[in-house]
């Protein structure tokens, strides 16, 4: 090989290096939608819903028994995002004698977004904005009218195809929601599936 | 072979010792990027194989809908449930702290909770007021925000209440009202520890254990015109802290009946603050 040839040779390993160096960046810092292992090309809808699932706030756990979201997806430059579009609630009441007299996600779409931390991936949910009316005359907050706001982390697992809501997700994520100032704790684990073009194929992140 | 040779004769000498260094130059970087880049896993590879984004060519960018329309997403109650069912596992990598396989989204068979009316939000007490204690500020938190109290603002202690700082209170209030309840009712029935009318709009806070002039404190659930934090021995209990702003004045006097005013309370208030503490006996 010549010196031409060699330095051609060298500057294409460079060239190449470079790109490798830059995907591998890429893929660690910004996990994408995937279906069967492919990368979403276009938008979907995914359901994510929950058995059981708790908002505590001044002392009071607010379960409901069907926890449901509705997210449309994308990847946007290799980044999964998306928008949450509803959050139905099903049969809600609390640990105490305070009943649930409505609950009502309000001020759609909350924007989402994955993120890797600590080799662990997670969606994020901006703009969370849920509002409870509590009743019952033993309640200390009979006629309350709660509204809970701000952004929850939850972890993502490609083996279950769901995310995790908990204490140490919205701390990983650095995500509070609060209720005057106050911390609200939610715990849920949400089954998460593509109810569109990708129906039936196995959701992942990567 | 001999159509390639032809194209190559057309090109100047000069292209040609180009055109070969770039085929060095492509074979070099074709390898690297074959090979994987020498890094990452068998999962990163995979996830580099042609995406689904043939098929999905006509959806455009992020936020477009898909070019035909799909199913339905949320279905209606008592909808049948996944379209999981029939898929065996996940084909993606495990993910950190994962465990199990895919289980299918459950689907209610009940009505989804209704929102509020305009009619109760019309009659809804809005926690908007922010109630907080300086005295408790460095004390341990429990999840969903709930304040241990220091043995000083009970029974164990001097039994009276912490300094309390408000903020919030809206233009137009007649005056405050302040309770105390615990957060479960005690033989059946709301147990009020405090309650205290009569506090001016004005006022951002009150300072442990010395009321404003014009306040009165009614008689709480023990049978004490006055404040008592005192759970049975062995037990742990959560109070509420909740502050009313009142648009007309209660014209409670002292020793009133929490019981009695709490309904006109919380019927007139529009705006409240809350804060929960909670104590445990050993």
């Amino acid at each position: 090989m010549n010196k031409k040839r060699a330095r051609a040779f060298l500057a294409g390993l460079l060239v190449a290096s470079a790109f490798c160096a830059v995907s591998v960046a890429s893929a660690s810092a910004a996990p994408a939608w995937r279906f069967n292992g492919e990368e979403l090309g276009g938008t979907e809808t995914l359901l994510g819903g929950a058995e059981k699932s708790g908002l505590s706030l001044l002392g009071v756990t607010t379960t409901c028994d069907n926890f449901l979201y509705q997210v449309d997806i994308w990847n946007k430059e290799g980044t999964g995002e998306g928008n949450v579009v509803d959050l139905p609630l099903f049969n809600c009441y609390t640990n105490t004698t305070c009943t649930v007299e409505a609950i009502e996600a309000e001020s759609f779409p909350w924007p989402a977004k994955l993120s890797t931390i600590s080799s662990s991936n997670y969606l994020t949910v901006k703009g969370v904005d849920v509002w409870i009316l509590y009743g019952g005359w033993f309640c200390p907050m009979w006629g309350w009218w709660v509204n809970v706001t701000g952004s929850a982390g939850g972890l993502l697992s490609n083996a279950t195809e769901s995310a995790t809501f908990s204490t140490s997700s919205f701390k990983a994520t650095g995500t509070q929601l609060k209720a005057l100032g106050g911390s609200v704790e939610w715990n849920g684990f949400f089954p998460s599936e593509g109810f569109g073009w990708n129906r039936e194929e196995a959701l992942s992140v990567s | 072979m001999e159509s390639g040779r032809g194209a190559e004769r057309l090109l100047s000498p000069r292209l040609r010792q180009a055109s070969a260094r770039g085929v060095l130059a492509l074979a070099a970087a074709a390898t690297l990027v074959l090979f994987g880049c020498g890094e990452g896993s068998p999962d990163d590879r995979a996830a580099s194989t042609p995406t689904s984004q043939g098929r999905q060519a006509e959806a455009g960018g992020p936020g477009n809908e898909p070019a035909a329309p799909g199913p339905n997403p949320v279905p209606g109650p008592g909808t049948q449930a996944s379209s999981r069912q029939g898929r065996s596992s996940s084909q993606g990598e495990q993910g950190p702290g994962s465990q199990g396989q895919p289980r299918p989204v459950e689907l209610p068979s009940g009505e989804r909770e209704k929102g509020i009316t305009p009619q109760q939000r019309a009659k809804a007490t809005v926690l908007t007021m922010r109630l907080e204690s300086p005295a408790l500020a460095s004390a341990a938190t429990a999840p969903g925000g709930v304040v241990t109290l220091p043995a000083a603002y009970t029974c164990d202690g001097k039994d009276t209440w912490p300094e309390l700082t408000w903020q919030g209170v809206p233009e137009g209030a007649a005056e405050l009202a302040l309770y105390v309840m615990s957060l479960q009712p005690v033989a059946g029935e709301p147990f009020y520890d405090w309650a205290v009318a009569g506090l001016d709009p004005s006022l951002t806070g009150i300072p442990s254990g010395r009321l404003p002039k014009g306040a009165v404190e009614g008689r709480n659930s023990s049978g004490k015109v006055g404040y008592t934090i005192c759970p049975p021995k062995g037990s742990s209990e959560t109070f509420l802290f909740a502050l009313y702003a009142l648009s007309k004045p209660l014209a409670a006097k002292r020793g009133f009946d929490p019981n009695a005013v709490r309904r006109d309370i919380v019927m007139q208030s529009g705006n409240s603050g809350g804060m929960a503490v909670s104590y445990g006996r050993g």
